[in-house]
Parts: structure tokens; C-alpha cells; sequence
């Protein structure tokens, strides 16, 4: 009984030491696995960060006005970002692998849906990177030349379409990943729809005597008196 | 002569010679006519088929000739009547013609006829000349001699009054409203006809007839005298033929050529300006437009061309812009311009430049008219500008590089004008004998391009159609006769240039250059390229095989 | 690769057809069939009185016209070809036109034109631009003279013009490249004027044709480039300028030419501003008074209601451009009523700097740096404007050298910004 209590013991014990004898080099090799992807991703990054500094993503996204936008959420430049949300993908993809490796049942799946789901967020996260970098720079160029042109309210139209791009970026973004695409869209199309009615009423109103001197004029040529043309003042000669 | 081809003049190479300068066989140190004759070998092997004779009447010299103190015989410096005629006979004999000059508009005031006429104001020959009790009419006549005369009119102290001139003043003007006068000088071309002269050089020809309120140039009646003296030469002397020395813009030069009944032939004097200013400029433009201008003139008519002359280099023809810029290139001293243009030879003009004088003499055989070559410059041979007047152009023949260059055994002391001497142009360095050695000398390449232009028709009868490359450099056209078609291409420029013509309407036809009958590609839908050297010109005849 | 030529196949044809010349007449133009032909019939009637023995060419770079501006500028060619040349010329005059790709940009104009003058080996080559109607035969000899006979590099031009024309120059453009690189050129932005081919060939090879200064304010930059060389430059007086009556008067355009391209230069000659230059003699051939009496119609209200709406709207833009004390003065001045408002010279002078720091650092959009400056110049002029309204030329000339003084004593927060900020 002892013996047999005893000869139990032992294989289970050799069973435990052979599991752990069977786990132990899976777990090593996840280690060096990750270990090599940390290395990997480090390498890298230093790459991707030569390399962009090589194409002056910097200055690229300057022009774009990328910076502006990095440097108010107190966060690093464009290419820091990018090189660590590079290594950040590799050394968590190495990670993943490495744990694919041990034999546990479970893991497998979830790991094979992040690598499928991986790209798709890469992609979705260039959309709302360069996305909302767009809609800063676009807004701003619509408020300087709507303050240069001398129209009226430019921080609203500046306004109004950093938002829309906001939200086009975002519903895109979330169409990409395949997330609550439906309702974002929705939402998008709303305020769209809400934008341009109230767009279109605005002109509307406000171009009423516009448009009925344009159709008087129009079709009856000749039947009002012209008005008379205001004295064109001169605009600055600044050459 | 054999072979009357009453259009021979249209084929004519010309050569200028003054008897005096060419060569003398008596040893007196003015050249003659034996001498002349004595030449004759040599301008048949030059390629020449006709002579211009400058005048050789007896005369006091004032005007080198063109003061004629007796129309009817030869001056005796340059031996006699019958040594005129062994001349004219040997010249037949090699098929060379001869054209004398006939000076119609003034006599020499050592002229019987003037020194009669001012004899006194009722002499029968009183109104050979214009005389006139004050010199204010004809008030809008220029002055044609502007750097020695002051008036047209000049003060006769023996008859005391004035009488009219356009040249010298010791060149009474005849007046030809005078029937005596006419008929006179028609007996006077009869006399040399008879002796088998084949043309006159009609000099000073628009100033024949004077009119109040006018200029006094290309009158009615002046063009009506021409017609007459045609009228009756062609009558008793068909195949002869008249050549007109009218220095006249084209418009103006074409009333002479009448409907083919006055001058059969006339210098084209704006275009020989325009020839050395084209190539100055590098530039075709002067040439083309010139010829642009130039009207058509009758079938039976051709202009004359030359390079250079007896006279000088003449700019009456030419704005003021573009006589400032002559001036400036070709006459850089004051002491080269005499009157209103420029007292100098082909070579000197030409920087001694073997290949501009090659072009230049391209294009005088190559346009439309008869080329006239004047004596030496088949040489190339030097100017003297420290003699006065036009005589630097004059200076005698350089024939060999021994005593007097081969020209007169006489003193040196005693020659009509000093030799040239000078290391460049002197007859030690530039003479007919040294130049027949060599195959590449000017003259043995003049005899070659004479050869060239006498085998092709086409140049002297043809029409000419201008090509207009983009290149203005490059001035091309085409000549045509009959199925006959050369294409003349000439680089004006100092550097080599590339050309493009457009040659489609002689689509197919293969390129045979003249001068060395060597094939050029054959013409395709594409412009024809082409590239030349400096100052480079090509003829081709198009054949279509 | 072989490298992309700026000259199309069919220039470089008709290049070939003009040869070797001595002077180049550039016209750059876009749609300017309206005035381009009376000026290019005085480019040719200048050239045939001037320099009839010269060879010469008028060559056009167009970026794109569709008015017919190439074929009023080819009509000016004298050559045997055409059917009545009632122009007596010694030679051909070619007029030749090319247009040119990725226009209009005067720049890419001045490209080519730069290169066919080169690969013509021109002497001299003289731009003229296609608005200047009052453009007169002598102008060309005037231009042309001091470059050909007298051997400078560069002519500038000075005109007879309107008291309150050219605004920016005078309260920018002048004070800054005299206090920066010391140069004293009225007009350093010019319309018209000439250079030595040699000057020419050298600022060909710049390496400037693939960034914004050789597009735009590449004549403001050859002044410069000229001046800080220590080249031979000259002024010319030449006459009379009137704007065309149509002329578009872009500020924003002529921001981007002047002022952008004056940033630009900071950063190439940044070791050389800082510096105290050495001033620039350039002497002025034959000079006259060059302000003429005109009605003035500007509207001064107007430049200040852009500037308040300006201030008020870009205050963003303003924030991360501007020192906050910089900021908050502006921020004041706008609320000043039109009366009391005045724009100083210090304050300008600093705001400039400013920009152009910000501009260095590229803190946002180099061009919306640029663009911002507008409604504040706008200011600047108003003051400008209210200050000079009785002056007379000399008091203006002596406001001008104030202005200058003022860019002067400021220039230390410049040097201060560009080294010390972060």
C-alpha cells in the first residue's frame, strides 16, 4: 500500500516533473521568444526612427500642422510615435506568438484573433492619425483665408468642418476595426444631414434678395434700373 | 561670234579689267591692249566667257576714263584702234565676249565738243550742254559726289554761265534734249558695233534728261532715249545688249528693263551692301529681304551681281542705321570710306578669310543674275587706301612675284600706280603664278566654282524660291529650270550651325553635291537636316531616281 | 535616370534656331493677352532703337495661358519670313514662347527663362513683366545699358509710382533685408529688371528650383542672394508705373512672395544675419522723384476692421505663434477704437520676427504662418497710411528710415528667439 501510495507519489511526481520537464523548455522558448521580439521591436524602431527622420516625417507632418496637435496633447513627435506604436505591435505580436507556444488550449484562440484583427487596427489607426491631423490643418486654412477673404464668421466655418472631419475620421476609423460601425455612421450621417439643411436654409434666407435680383435681372433685363455700381476702392498695391 | 544665243548674257561669267591695269606690253608702265590680248590664255583657263572693259578712250584721266575727250577711238597710252580690234578678234577667237563702257551722260569739259559749246553762247554747239545764267534750277537734284563737289552747277568763266554736272565738274552733263546730241551718240555705238563689240555699259544712265521739279533722276524721257537707242541696235545689230549702271533701289531700277525693250541687263547695286552685311551679321535677313523687294523683271532681262568693283563699295542703297553699321565693320578708318561707301577690295573686306571669300563667291554665283568678277580678286589681291580717290582698287595685276609682279618690265618709277608691296597682299605673296601651282589656292578654286556655275544653267536662268529655315543663319533656296533643281544652302555664320529645310515637295529625290558629286540622303517626309561648318555652303542638284 | 529638363523638346528646337545672343528679353506671363502685347511691341521697339546691332531674342515663359498671351507675344518677331516687315531691323528678332510645366508659378518662369539664357550665352538678359503698360522703348536701354556697356550684375528698377504703392515692401521687405543683410535696394522685389548672363548662369545653379523660394519670390531672392554676394548692383530709374486696372492685388500672394521667402532666407543665411551687415551701396542711375500725385482711394476703415476681426478670430493661431507679451499688446491694440489706434514700429518690428521664428520652428503650417501676417500688416498699414497721410516724399523717406532703426534695435529679440527658444 505504502509502496503503492509511494510508487503513486513518484510517477505522479515524475509526471509533474515530466509535465514541467515538458513545460519548461515551451516556457523558455516563450521567454526567448519575447526576449528576441523586444530585441526585434527595438531594432526596429531604431529603423523606422532613422528612416523617418531620413524622409523628414517631422517636418511632413509640420507642414501638415501634425505637430500642433501632438504638442497640445503633450505628446511626443510624429515619428517617436509612430517608431513606438511600431515597437509596441512587434514586441506585442512576439508576446502573443510566445505564449502560442505553450501548451495551453485556451490561448490559441484569442491569439490567432489579435493577428487577424492586428492590421485592421494598424490601418484604423493611421485613419484617426492622419485623419484628425487633416481636420486641424483643414480647419485652420479655412479660418485664415476666410479671415484673409474677409468672410463673415470663419471660426464657425473652421469650426463646423474640423467637426465633420472629426466625425468622418472617427466613423471611418470604427468601420475599419468593424465596431458599433453602424451606429457611428448613423451619427455621422445625422449631422451631416442636420449641417447641410442648415447650410442650405442660411443661404436661403440670406440670399433671398440676392437670388430675386438675380431672376428679375434675369428675365426681365432692362425692366429695374441698374443699381448704381459702388465706387470700387482701391485694395492695397502692396508690391 | 558663233552660235548666237541672243540670251548669252544670261549664261555669262564677267570679268572686269581695266586695260591699264592689267598688263603692260610696251614697257611704259601703263597696261594695253596687246598686253590684254596677251592675256587672253589665261582668262580662258579662268573659265571667264566675257570681258568689261573700263573705259579707254582718250581722255585727261580726272575720272580713271569716265571723261571722255573722244568717243570714237582709243586713248594711245593704251595703243591703237587696230591694236582694239586684234584684241576684240582674239577674244572671239577663245569665245570670250566683250563689253565696252559707252559714257552717256557727260563728256570730259577737254572734250572738242565742250570746248566748242563754251566757246561762246552762240556757238552751234552751245546746246550740246545745259547751260544755265543761274545755279538755283533743278533745286531738288542730290549731289552725288558729296565729299568733293558743292553744286551740280558750276561757273564757266569763259561764256559766263553755269553748266550742269552730276559728277565732277569737269564733266559737263550733254543734253540729250538736243536730237543732235542723240543722234551723235548713236552713231558713236554704231562705230564700235560695226566693229563687233558685243555690249556697252551704259554709265550714269538715270541722269540723262533734266526736268524743273523734279530730281532729275529716272525721267520719262530718259527711259524714252533708252528705248530708242534699243530700237535701233536690236535692229541692225541683233544679239547685242545693253547693261545699265544705275545705282537705284530695285522699284525704281525695274522701270530700265521696260517690257524687255530697254536694258537687257542692270546691277542690282542694293544687294551687294546687303550680301557683306548679312554675313557680317551672321544674319539672312538683309539678303532675303532685299531680294524680297527686288521686282520680277521680264523674261528677256537679268540682273547683274557683283562683289566688288572699280568704284566704291557703295551705301547709297542702304538706311542710315545700316550704313553706320557698314561703317563701323568694314570701315573701322575713316580713310577706307570715300563719299558715301567704302574704298576697298574682296579681301581685304573679307579679313583675308579663305572661307568667307569662298562664300561670299558662292553666293554671287548661286543667286539669280550673271556674276560679274572684278580683276585680281580671283586672287584675292590687296587695296592700297593711301591712294586717293578709287585708285587703292587699282593698282596693276599681280601676275608673278618678280619685277613688277610680272606686270610691266618698265621702271617701277614709272608705273600708272604703285604696286602693292606689303607682306600680306603683295604681289610677292599674291600673284597669279604662285596661286596656278597649287590646287587649293583661291584661284584654282575660282576656276573650279566658274566651271561649276558655267555647266549649270539653272543658275543663271532659274527662278529662285527661298527656303526660310528657323535657322536665320542659314540661308537656303532652291533654283529651278525646267525638271532642273539646285538647293543652295549657306552658313553666314562664324560657328557651325545645324539646319532643318523643308524639302517635302522634293520628296524622294536623292542630294548630289556639285562640287564634288558625292551623294547626300535621300529627301524623306521629315525636314531635311543638315549641319554646315563655319561659313560653309553647299549646292546640290536634286535628281529623282 | 537622366535628369528632367525644365526646356521642352520643342523650346529647346527653337532655342537652337535662335543661337548664340547677346541680349534675352524674358516675359513671364498667365493670361495676360490683354496688356502683354503693348508691351512686347515696346520690348522690340526698345531693343531695335537701343541695341538694333545686338542679337537678340524675347522669349516668353507662360504657365498656361488660354487667352492667346503666346501668340500676341510671337507676333513681335522680326524675321524675313513674315509678310510685311515694315520694320527696319538689321537682323532677326526672334519672339519665341514656351509654356511651362506645374504653373503658373513666376519661379518656374524665371527657370526658364534663367536656363535658355544661359544655354543661349546671352550677355545681358532683361525681365520684363507683362503688366507693365507704361513700359516705354527706353526703359529696355535703361535696364539693359548699365549691364551691357558699364558691366553690373544686377538692375533694379525705381519707378515714378503712387505715394501709398508697394506698402509691403516699405514697411517689410525694405527694412528687413537692410537691417538683416544690408541691403539698400528701393525695389529689391522687382518687376522688371536685368542681370549680367554670367550673374544669371551662377544663380541658375542654385539649388533653389525644387524649394518654395523657386517659385515664388525667386526675384526677391535673387536681390538678396545678389546682395549678400557682394555683387555689382545698380538701380535705374525708369519711369512711370501704373498697376493695370484689372491687375488682381492678392495680399495673401504677395505675403507668400515676400515675407515667405524673406523666413526662408533666415534659415540659409542664418550664420550671416547674425551678423551686423555691412550697408549695401547702390548707386541709382538716373533718379528722379519717385512718388507721383494720385488719388489715394484706400480705404482706411477697412484695413482696420480686418485687423480687430483678424486679431479676434486667429487668436489661436496667434497663441502659438507670438510671445504671449507680443500677443496680449495685439490683443490690445484691437481693442483700441480707429482713432486712437496706432500700430508702432516696435511692435511690428517684433511681430515680424516673431513670425519668423515661428516660421523657423515650423510650429504649424509654414504657409499659415505666413498667411496669419496678413491681417496684421493690414494694421501696420493702416497705421502707416494715417501717419504719412499729409507727409511729404522726404518726411516718408525719413518714417521709412525710422521703421528701419526700429527693425534695428529689435533684431537682438530675433537673435534671442532663434538661439535661446525652445
Amino acid at each position: 500500500m505504502w509502496q503503492n501510495f509511494i510508487g503513486e507519489l513518484a510517477r505522479t511526481m515524475d509526471e509533474i516533473l515530466r509535465s514541467v520537464a515538458r513545460f519548461l523548455p515551451r516556457f523558455l522558448e516563450m521567454l526567448l521568444l519575447v526576449v528576441a521580439g523586444w530585441v526585434i521591436a527595438f531594432v526596429l524602431r531604431a529603423a523606422i526612427r532613422s528612416v523617418l527622420r531620413i524622409v523628414r516625417f517631422d517636418k511632413l507632418s509640420e507642414h501638415t500642422g501634425a505637430a500642433e496637435v501632438l504638442r497640445r496633447s503633450a505628446l511626443p513627435s510624429p515619428s517617436e510615435m509612430l517608431s513606438r506604436f511600431v515597437f509596441w505591435v512587434a514586441w506585442l505580436g512576439f508576446i502573443l506568438v510566445g505564449l502560442s507556444v505553450l501548451p495551453v488550449p485556451w490561448i490559441a484562440p484569442p491569439i490567432s484573433s489579435f493577428f487577424g484583427f492586428l492590421p485592421r487596427l494598424v490601418v484604423a489607426f493611421f485613419i484617426l492619425f492622419f485623419g484628425l491631423l487633416a481636420a486641424s490643418f483643414f480647419s485652420r486654412a479655412a479660418l485664415l483665408s476666410g479671415v484673409n477673404a474677409d468672410l463673415p464668421s470663419p471660426r464657425l466655418i473652421s469650426q463646423t468642418l474640423r467637426t465633420m472631419m472629426v466625425l468622418f475620421v472617427i466613423s471611418m476609423a470604427f468601420e475599419v476595426v468593424g465596431i458599433g460601425s453602424r451606429t457611428v455612421l448613423i451619427a455621422f450621417s445625422l449631422a451631416f444631414g442636420a449641417l447641410m439643411l442648415g447650410l442650405a436654409l442660411a443661404f436661403g434666407l440670406g440670399g433671398k434678395d440676392l437670388a430675386r435680383k438675380y431672376l428679375e435681372r434675369r428675365f426681365a433685363r432692362g425692366t429695374f434700373p441698374e443699381e448704381p455700381r459702388k465706387e470700387r476702392e482701391d485694395e492695397l498695391s502692396p508690391l | 561670234m558663233a552660235a548666237q544665243d541672243g540670251l548669252w548674257y544670261k549664261d555669262a561669267v564677267v570679268y572686269q579689267v581695266h586695260v591699264r591695269a592689267f598688263y603692260d606690253s610696251s614697257g611704259d608702265g601703263n597696261g594695253d591692249f596687246r598686253g590684254l590680248a596677251q592675256k587672253l590664255d589665261y582668262l580662258q583657263e579662268l573659265g571667264i566667257n566675257t570681258i568689261w572693259l573700263m573705259p579707254f578712250f582718250p581722255s585727261p584721266l580726272r575720272d580713271d576714263g569716265y571723261d571722255i575727250a573722244d568717243y570714237r577711238t582709243v586713248n594711245p597710252t593704251y595703243g591703237t584702234l587696230d591694236d582694239f580690234k586684234a584684241f576684240l578678234e582674239a577674244a572671239h577667237q577663245r569665245s570670250i565676249r566683250v563689253i565696252i563702257e559707252m559714257v552717256l551722260n557727260h563728256t570730259s569739259d577737254q572734250h572738242p565738243w565742250f570746248q566748242e559749246s563754251r566757246s561762246s553762247r552762240d556757238n552751234p554747239r552751245r546746246d550740246w550742254y545745259v547751260w544755265s545764267d543761274t545755279d538755283t534750277k533743278y533745286k531738288g537734284t542730290r549731289l552725288i559726289f558729296v565729299d568733293t563737289e558743292l553744286s551740280n552747277w558750276a561757273w564757266d568763266p569763259v561764256s559766263k554761265q553755269y553748266y550742269w554736272h552730276r559728277f565732277f565738274s569737269h564733266q559737263p552733263d550733254l543734253n540729250y534734249d538736243n536730237p543732235q546730241v542723240r543722234e551723235e551718240m548713236w552713231d558713236i555705238m554704231k562705230f564700235w558695233l560695226q566693229m563687233g563689240v558685243d555690249a556697252f555699259r551704259l554709265d550714269a544712265v538715270p541722269y540723262l534728261v533734266e526736268r524743273e521739279g523734279t530730281n532729275c533722276e529716272n525721267l520719262p524721257e530718259t527711259h524714252e532715249i533708252i528705248k530708242d537707242l534699243r530700237v535701233r541696235m536690236d535692229r541692225e545689230f541683233p544679239g547685242r545688249m545693253l547693261l545699265a549702271e544705275a545705282n537705284q533701289w530695285p522699284t525704281d531700277l525695274r522701270a530700265y528693263f521696260g517690257n524687255g525693250d530697254e536694258f537687257n541687263m542692270a546691277f542690282h547695286f542694293p544687294l551687294m551692301p546687303r550680301m557683306f552685311m548679312g554675313l557680317k551679321l551672321e544674319d539672312r535677313k538683309p539678303i532675303t529681304e532685299i531680294l524680297k523687294q527686288t521686282p520680277e523683271i521680264p523674261e528677256n532681262c537679268q540682273w547683274c551681281l557683283f562683289l566688288r568693283n572699280h568704284d566704291e563699295l557703295t551705301l547709297e542703297m542702304v538706311t542710315d542705321m545700316e550704313r553706320d553699321y557698314m561703317y563701323d565693320e568694314y570701315a573701322k578708318d575713316k580713310a577706307m570710306r570715300l563719299n558715301l561707301g567704302i574704298r576697298r577690295r574682296l579681301a581685304p573686306l573679307l579679313d583675308n578669310d579663305r572661307r568667307r571669300i569662298e562664300l561670299m563667291n558662292g553666293l554671287l554665283m548661286s543667286l539669280p543674275g550673271t556674276p560679274i568678277i572684278y580683276y585680281g580678286d580671283e586672287i584675292g589681291m590687296g587695296d592700297n587706301v593711301n591712294l586717293g580717290d578709287r585708285h587703292g582698287v587699282r593698282t596693276p595685276m599681280q601676275w608673278e612675284g618678280g619685277w613688277n609682279g610680272g606686270f610691266s618690265p618698265a621702271d617701277p618709277e614709272a608705273l600708272y600706280s604703285p604696286l602693292m608691296l606689303n607682306p600680306v597682299y603683295g604681289f610677292q605673296a599674291i600673284n597669279v603664278q604662285s596661286q596656278k601651282r597649287f590646287e587649293h589656292s583661291l584661284l584654282s578654286w575660282m576656276k573650279l566654282l566658274i566651271r561649276v556655275r558655267k555647266t549649270t544653267p539653272v543658275l543663271g536662268r532659274g527662278s529662285i524660291q527661298f527656303l526660310y529655315p528657323a535657322n536665320h543663319r542659314v540661308l537656303a533656296y532652291t533654283r529651278r529650270l525646267g525638271n532642273e533643281t539646285v538647293l543652295v544652302v549657306n552658313n553666314l555664320s562664324s560657328k557651325a550651325q545645324a539646319v532643318e529645310l523643308e524639302l517635302k515637295e522634293f520628296r524622294g529625290s536623292i542630294l548630289i553635291e556639285m562640287f564634288g558629286r558625292n551623294i547626300f540622303p535621300r529627301i524623306g517626309d521629315l525636314p531635311y537636316l543638315l549641319t554646315l561648318g563655319p561659313y560653309q555652303f553647299f549646292w546640290f542638284r536634286l535628281r529623282r531616281i | 535616370m537622366p535628369e528632367e529638363s525644365i526646356l521642352s523638346d520643342d523650346f529647346v528646337r527653337e532655342l537652337m534656331n535662335v543661337g548664340d545672343v547677346d541680349i534675352v528679353v524674358g516675359v513671364p506671363t498667365f493670361n495676360d493677352a490683354r496688356s502683354v502685347g503693348q508691351v512686347v511691341q515696346a520690348v522690340r521697339a526698345g531693343l531695335l532703337k537701343h541695341f538694333p546691332r545686338e542679337r537678340s531674342v524675347i522669349i516668353n515663359a507662360d504657365g498656361g495661358s488660354r487667352d492667346g498671351t503666346q501668340d500676341m507675344v510671337r507676333a513681335a518677331a522680326i524675321s524675313d519670313l513674315s509678310v510685311a516687315s515694315d520694320v527696319h531691323a538689321l537682323r532677326t528678332l526672334h519672339s519665341i514662347s514656351t509654356q511651362y510645366e506645374g504653373g503658373p508659378a513666376n519661379g518656374i518662369a524665371m527657370h526658364t527663362i534663367l536656363a535658355a539664357t544661359d544655354l543661349l550665352q546671352a550677355r545681358a538678359c532683361a525681365i520684363v513683366s507683362p503688366e507693365s503698360t507704361t513700359l516705354e522703348p527706353d526703359w529696355m536701354e535703361r535696364l539693359l545699358r548699365p549691364v551691357l556697356r558699364e558691366g553690373n550684375d544686377l538692375v533694379l528698377p525705381i519707378y515714378r509710382r503712387p505715394k501709398f504703392d508697394g506698402l509691403l515692401i516699405r514697411n517689410l521687405v525694405f527694412p528687413m533685408a537692410k537691417t538683416l543683410y544690408g541691403c539698400t535696394v528701393r525695389e529689391p522685389y522687382p518687376a522688371d529688371f536685368a542681370f549680367s548672363g554670367e550673374l544669371g548662369s551662377q544663380f541658375l545653379s542654385q539649388d533653389i528650383w525644387n524649394q518654395e523660394q523657386g517659385r515664388r519670390g525667386t526675384e526677391l531672392w535673387m536681390t538678396l542672394w545678389a546682395a549678400i554676394g557682394k555683387r555689382k548692383l545698380v538701380q535705374s530709374f525708369l519711369g512711370t508705373k501704373t498697376r493695370r486696372e484689372d491687375a488682381p492685388s492678392d495680399l495673401v500672394a504677395a505675403m507668400r512672395e515676400t515675407a515667405g521667402t524673406l523666413f526662408i532666407s533666415l534659415d540659409t543665411y542664418s550664420a550671416l544675419w547674425h551678423l551686423t551687415p555691412e550697408l549695401l551701396e547702390v548707386p541709382c542711375l538716373g533718379c528722379e522723384p519717385s512718388i507721383s500725385d494720385g488719388p489715394s482711394r484706400l480705404n482706411r476703415k477697412r484695413l482696420y476692421d480686418m485687423f480687430t476681426f483678424g486679431v479676434k478670430e486667429l487668436d489661436p493661431v496667434f497663441l502659438s505663434i507670438l510671445t504671449s507679451p507680443t500677443h496680449d499688446e495685439l490683443k490690445r491694440l484691437a481693442g483700441l477704437p480707429e482713432e486712437k489706434f496706432t500700430y508702432s514700429g516696435e511692435l511690428w518690428a517684433r511681430t515680424v520676427y516673431e513670425f519668423a521664428i515661428a516660421f523657423h520652428k515650423a510650429i504649424i503650417g509654414r504657409d499659415h504662418i505666413v498667411q496669419a501676417l496678413v491681417p496684421l500688416f493690414r494694421g501696420r498699414a493702416h497705421t502707416f497710411l494715417t501717419q504719412n497721410r499729409d507727409s511729404s516724399p522726404e518726411q516718408m523717406e525719413s518714417k521709412i528710415d525710422l521703421l528701419c532703426k526700429e527693425f534695428e534695435q529689435e533684431k537682438p529679440h530675433l537673435t534671442e528667439l532663434w538661439d535661446g527658444g525652445k
